[in-house]
């Protein structure tokens, strides 16, 4: 088993030592079956948000619009830069499954930094967009913007939180093979986190107002 | 941020309990006792099911009370008992309160209490998530009713909130603050234990309980956390828009700068008719318990309870904007809304005639469980029938925001809902504390609340198809009002007495029980997993983990059908009832710190309303907390091991080696 | 108490009460009646959108509740003590359930078949015009009146000269600047009898709805949204309406009616109403008229008074009523007060204690420093207020005595 589930069944009896005392119902762990879940409601969070702004993108009181500021070829690059950081997510797990926990550090922090890289465009982004009179009350359009933007980026923050975290855990030598498992869920969240911003990117994005 | 729980381990054959020696952070590691402290950090679902139900009892006496209110200032036209303002909070937290502080931990504290006892598990998937659930709930309820307090008064905006009037604009106390930061609050709560309930429901099944072999019971709850994962969101996003347009002048529902009002309203339904579901598919549940248990039969027609369950639950996200059909969203809508409407009442209808084809040829004995699961069916079928005359949207611009929906959604919620989860305390009450509820009492309790619920709610269709508006604070004279009002005020008072009727129940039953024989296991000769177990339920829940062969798995241990298809008894119920005598089974131990993130949650709540450093002192609290409960095992710390990984590898290495050994 | 208690008894008991509700929801003569249709879109609504539902529903009601006291009369024991028979295990039947699974999707076709033939009846309209004489020129009228909420009055909007539909205000956008109207109005909105009216709907502040039981069903009156709607009267009559849908602090302080009037007399009523306000000529109403000016215009506005430079009401909604013809119209204050007594005399002593302190009557947010909502204590004196009820029930003409009367709800 490559990933030894962190989290085994307890309702099993102390005597019955005939079966994997692990079994779960579905053979997934608890754990990772509860981000799967928990991945299927970020999916309505998003959603609605991504409807909020699709119904107001027009909506600018005669101001400026967030599309009339797009830096397209900006977001491109930072979007690219959040998309390789899921290779090196998928690498950083492929490591540490294998045992190679000093790739597996390096997969982690690159991961991170990648991430990092994003959430700096957003935030260079999100100032220059301010500078050109988009801010968070300019009009209902903006408002859509910087929150469904804005609730993203705090997604991928929180990722690095929990990369760093198994970053500090693995230098302390607590991550090892046997709870690889533990990458894979954190990894589940940050490619639904990516898949996310794919979703925005060409929605919000590269989609014309029209 | 994914907090893994990690595993209980096993002890080795012989030891019972296992006490921490190491103090962890600020808190000495909490123990297994019998004090009060021991509520405040118990993980079991059991004690967490009981702190829902017995909240949520004390919340149903608030909302009591504000309905109450409501119904003085309506006893006759000009009422000046509360006054517009005070009247439009009331009416508020009214609706507030029994929706989300009432039915909805109510029926938390049954899928907290049974869904792990019907499927053959010792606790739930995350029992520290499980406490954390309740004490974040706790905390959000809290939170919303100091409202009253430090607000300014509660939101006076409705449970529905429309905007604009939402706005700060037309709304200036801080109650619709608290409103939106509260429900986010409760929100969170009912996220979390739905992902818990779902994967305890998913992969903590006992061997052979298959899907199609979960009680009935189990399944509505199944399908209700599924609808609580995916309707929350939606109106987490609805109170975060308004939150931003409240506090930080965000411009989601401002008119003025191109804004729809109606955004409000799609986000609200698309959550709010969803939670409709979640608030009568438990107590769907529940009475498909007890109508077979006090029939002598199996249900009828399971996989069509179960499918037209998941039927209600699949549609009931395709209704929303019937509750728009006057909003102006346009005639297309108007119709693909008001088809999709009509064509949820088949599932519904369905499950109807089946508890009636259960009864059916049955032996029906009518304790005060099976009294109240019966009227739930009968109650809950008049609004289900009024909800079809108002499906037909053009009707319904005749019958929305009338009394007339007033009476339809409480046949639904109190008819369906309330009657159903009480057939259920009366039905369980011997399993949970050892003892009957009185029947006497009971016998009083149902009628008095049956007959002063169709007094209440009865006359409300007269009085909205004679025209009378929601939520209005008052009436003039000359309408025809007058009667049926006082008649609606009258039958509250009724409730309010059956009410107390049952807490007076509560202590008797508890007075009397020394002097009464035990329940035992199985009082009803009933079904499910749970009745094969010692009454109250051991801490440990199952001696061994049964192994299941079939649907109603314990009943089927004590009868069987001969050639003729007779039942025969096999074994009586201490024949084949656990003793709840096992040693050596291990369960997690208590943790502070759930209670501990909970608490700081509220602090940021107030402080985004008053003082954003006191929203940074609740974010710190809840981010250590978080962080001392990731570094604390799920399992107690022993001498022998300084990190919970290493203790945890040990523990799955060798489970039966781990702890403190004697 | 045994536990075989007639629970049929107390079915029954329910049943009884249901079908006695819609009993008198038929019979009762209440004015918000939604079972008393008074002219055709409602009387359609009735007969095709609301009765025959009722129907289905009562039969499906008595059908599964006869069979629930039958099953529970049939079937019921006082005890299992010693009773060890099992009925027969029935786990279902798949052909019944089906059958009734089909059952309920039959009768449910039947009522969506009902919903989709009476959804026009309340939505789709026609185009009806009639002639109406305006400053001596006649025009070509489709009958149209501009519906606007504010906390809490309605405002109707009538447009002869320069006439707008649905997509020129959905164009134009901002309901708190809209095109001046010919006549503008609050609380009351004239009809003439026989004619479809198309409403447009909108609303300043808050939703409001918009509700007149006897003639239709509602529509909402959502800010930045105008809706249509319709109503048509048969006969001259005065039709009770209340705002369902909830706005606020006054929210059942919001009323309105429709009053239809024959074709002669509401061509009467535009004659009088397209009017300037009448010259006050008595020293009382003459001081009114300086009171007005001087306290009032902040919020109201009396054409041929300050129409000119008026602009914005210092009100959240942006807008007050218009009081040219306050004396016109048999209802004051949002539509909750009777102008006139029923002997047909002012209401003076209404008129007064309102203008003494608006407050006390009807509940408003007047806050100093903030957006204003309802009319605000104006500290007048009582000089002060005899004078301005001189003026304002000089202002139009009185209605007929069949209004004012009807006006009155006892």
């Amino acid at each position: 088993m490559s990933a030894e589930p962190l989290v085994a069944d307890h309702a099993h009896d102390v005597s019955d030592h005939g079966h994997d005392p692990h079994a779960t119902t579905t053979g997934l762990s608890h754990t990772k079956l509860a981000m799967w879940v928990f991945l299927g409601s970020e999916c309505l969070l998003f959603g609605g948000l991504i409807s909020t702004y699709l119904l107001y993108k027009t909506r600018g009181n005669g101001r400026t619009l967030p599309t009339d500021v797009f830096d397209i070829p900006f977001t491109s690059v930072s979007s690219f830069v959040l998309l390789m950081s899921s290779l090196t997510m998928v690498l950083a797990l492929s490591a540490v499954s294998r045992g190679e926990d000093e790739a597996g550090r390096t997969w982690l922090l690159a991961t991170a930094l990648l991430g990092g890289i994003f959430v700096g465009g957003q935030v260079y982004e999100f100032t220059s967009f301010v500078r050109e009179g988009v801010a968070f009350t300019t009009n209902p359009a903006s408002s859509a913007f910087f929150t469904l933007t804005g609730f993203h980026g705090v997604h991928v923050s929180l990722g690095i939180v929990m990369l760093m975290s198994l970053f500090v855990a693995s230098v302390k030598g607590k991550l090892t093979q046997r709870n690889a498992e533990t990458v894979e869920i954190v990894g589940l969240y940050w490619h639904f986190v990516d898949i996310v911003w794919i979703f925005i990117f060409t929605v919000i994005y590269l989609i014309p107002a029209d | 941020m994914a907090i893994t729980e990690k595993t209980p381990l096993e002890l080795g054959p012989g030891d019972t309990a296992r006490y921490a020696e190491r103090p962890l952070g600020v808190f000495t590691r909490p123990q297994e006792g019998r004090g009060w402290r021991d509520w405040l950090s118990t993980v079991d679902h059991k004690r967490i099911g009981i702190l829902y139900g017995a909240s949520a009892m004390f919340f149903f006496l608030v909302g009591g009370v504000e309905a109450l209110l409501i119904r003085l200032q309506l006893a006759a036209p000009e009422g000046s008992v509360l006054g517009a303002d005070v009247y439009n909070q009331v009416y508020t937290m009214h609706g507030v309160t029994m929706v989300f502080l009432f039915i909805m931990p109510l029926a938390a504290a049954f899928a907290n209490y049974f869904i792990p006892l019907q499927i053959g598990a010792r606790d739930v998937a995350f029992p520290r998530l499980n406490a954390l659930s309740y004490w974040i709930w706790l905390s959000g309820a809290i939170f919303l009713n100091t409202s009253w307090i430090v607000g300014g008064g509660g939101a006076d905006c409705g449970w529905f909130c429309y905007s604009t009037n939402s706005g700060v604009a037309f709304s200036p106390s801080h109650g619709v603050d608290f409103y939106a930061i509260g429900l986010q609050i409760l929100g969170i709560a009912s996220l979390v234990s739905s992902v818990n309930l779902i994967v305890t429901c998913l992969n903590m099944r006992a061997p052979g309980m298959t899907l199609m072999r979960m009680p009935v019971l189990t399944w509505m709850l199944l399908i209700t956390q599924f609808l609580l994962l995916f309707a929350l969101p939606v109106i987490t996003v609805a109170l975060f828009l308004l939150m931003f347009d409240r506090l930080f002048d965000a411009q989601f529902f401002n008119p003025d700068a191109g804004a729809d009002p109606l955004l409000w309203q799609h986000l609200f339904w698309i959550f709010g008719h969803p939670e409709v579901y979640i608030i009568i598919l438990p107590a769907f549940g529940v009475v498909s318990e007890i109508i077979p248990t006090f029939s002598r039969k199996p249900l009828f027609g399971y996989e069509f309870m179960v499918f037209s369950g998941i039927a209600i639950g699949f549609m009931g996200w395709g209704v929303w904007a019937h509750h728009m059909f006057v909003s102006g969203m346009g005639p297309i809508s108007v119709a693909a809304f008001s088809l999709s409407t009509m064509f949820i009442a088949v599932p519904t209808g369905v499950k109807v005639l089946n508890w009636l084809a259960t009864m059916w040829g049955g032996k029906l004995r009518f304790t005060v469980a099976m009294k109240f699961a019966v009227a739930t069916v009968a109650m809950f079928t008049i609004g289900g029938l009024s909800g079809v005359t108002h499906s037909v949207a053009p009707a319904d611009t005749q019958q929305t925001d009338t009394y007339y929906i007033v009476a339809h959604f409480h046949y639904v919620i109190f008819g369906g809902g309330v009657l159903g989860l009480f057939a259920g305390l009366y039905f369980w009450w011997p399993k949970v504390w050892g003892h009957f509820l009185n029947e006497r009492l009971g016998n009083w309790n149902f009628w008095i609340m049956l007959v002063g619920f169709n007094l209440t709610f009865g006359p409300m269709h007269i009085l909205g198809l004679q025209g009378m508006s929601r939520r209005i604070d008052t009436y003039a004279r000359g309408y025809g009002f007058e009667f049926w009002n006082m008649a609606a005020t009258v039958g509250s008072l009724l409730i309010a007495v059956s009410v107390l009727i049952f807490m007076w129940n509560v202590v008797k039953s508890k007075r009397d029980a020394p002097h009464l024989p035990p329940p035992g296991p199985d009082p009803w000769d009933a079904r499910s997993l749970e009745w094969s177990i010692p009454s109250p339920v051991p801490t440990h829940n199952f001696d061994t983990v049964p192994q299941v062969h079939g649907r109603d798995e314990w009943w089927h241990s004590k009868y069987a059908e001969n050639d003729e298809g007779q039942v025969v008894r096999v074994a009586t119920t201490e024949e084949a009832a656990q003793t709840g005598e096992a040693t050596g089974v291990h369960l997690p131990s208590p943790s502070f710190w759930p209670l501990a993130v909970a608490v700081g949650l509220p602090l940021i709540g107030y402080g985004l309303i008053f003082n954003l450093w006191l929203a940074l002192v609740g974010a710190l609290l809840t981010i250590a907390s978080l962080y001392s409960w990731a570094m604390e095992p799920v399992d107690d710390p022993d001498a022998a091991h300084d990190h919970h990984e290493e203790h945890h590898e040990a523990g799955d290495a060798e489970p039966d080696d781990e702890g403190d050994q004697p | 108490m045994r536990t075989s208690r007639p629970l049929n008894r107390v079915l029954a008991w329910v049943l009884l009460l249901f079908v006695a509700a819609i009993a008198t929801g038929c019979a009762s003569d209440a004015e918000l009646d939604t079972f008393a249709p008074q002219g055709p879109i409602a009387r359609e609504l009735h007969s095709r959108g609301v009765l025959p539902v009722f129907w289905i529903a009562a039969v499906v009601f008595v059908g599964i509740t006869v069979a629930m006291v039958w099953l529970i009369w049939r079937h019921r024991v006082s005890s299992y003590e010693g009773d060890d028979q099992w009925p027969a295990q029935t786990h279902g039947h798949v052909p019944l359930e089906v059958g009734w699974t089909v059952g309920f999707l039959v009768t449910m076709a039947a009522v969506a078949v009902l919903m989709l033939w009476s959804l026009p009846t309340v939505d789709a309209t026609e185009a009806n015009t009639m002639e109406v004489a305006v400053d001596g020129h006649s025009v070509t009228w489709e009958p149209t009146v501009v519906v606007v909420g504010n906390q809490w009055w309605w405002e109707f909007r009538y447009y002869f000269s320069d006439q707008v539909d649905l997509a020129d205000l959905r164009a134009h956008g901002d309901a708190k600047t809209l095109p001046p109207a010919d006549i503008v109005t609050s609380g009351q909105m004239m009809i003439p009898t026989g004619e479809e009216i198309e409403l447009i709907i909108t609303s300043r502040d808050v939703i409001h709805s918009f509700w007149i039981p006897a003639l239709n069903g509602k529509r909402d009156a959502v800010p930045n949204r105008f809706s249509p709607w319709k109503i048509e009267a048969s006969d001259p009559g005065f039709y009770f309406g209340q705002c369902t849908e909830f706005c606020g602090l006054s929210h059942s302080r919001m009323r309105m009616q429709t009053v239809a009037l024959s074709p002669a007399d509401f061509q009467a009523w535009v004659d009088d109403t397209t009017q300037d306000a009448t010259e006050p000529t008595d020293p009382a109403a003459l001081a009114g008229l300086e009171v007005f000016s001087g306290i009032c215009t902040s919020c109201h506005v009396i054409e041929g008074v300050n129409d000119d430079v008026f602009e914005r009401a210092d009100q959240a909604s942006g807008a007050a009523p218009n009081l040219t013809h306050f004396a016109n119209r048999s209802t004051f204050a949002g539509a909750i007060f009777n102008t006139y007594n029923a002997d047909g005399s002012l209401n003076r002593v209404q008129l007064e204690a309102w203008l003494r302190n608006p407050g006390d009557l009807k509940a408003n947010y007047t806050v100093p420093g903030e957006q204003y909502r309802g009319m605000p204590d104006l500290d007048l004196s009582e000089q002060q207020i005899d004078d301005l009820v001189a003026y304002l029930s000089g202002l139009g003409a009185r209605p007929a005595d069949w209004i004012i009367e009807a006006s009155q709800v006892e």
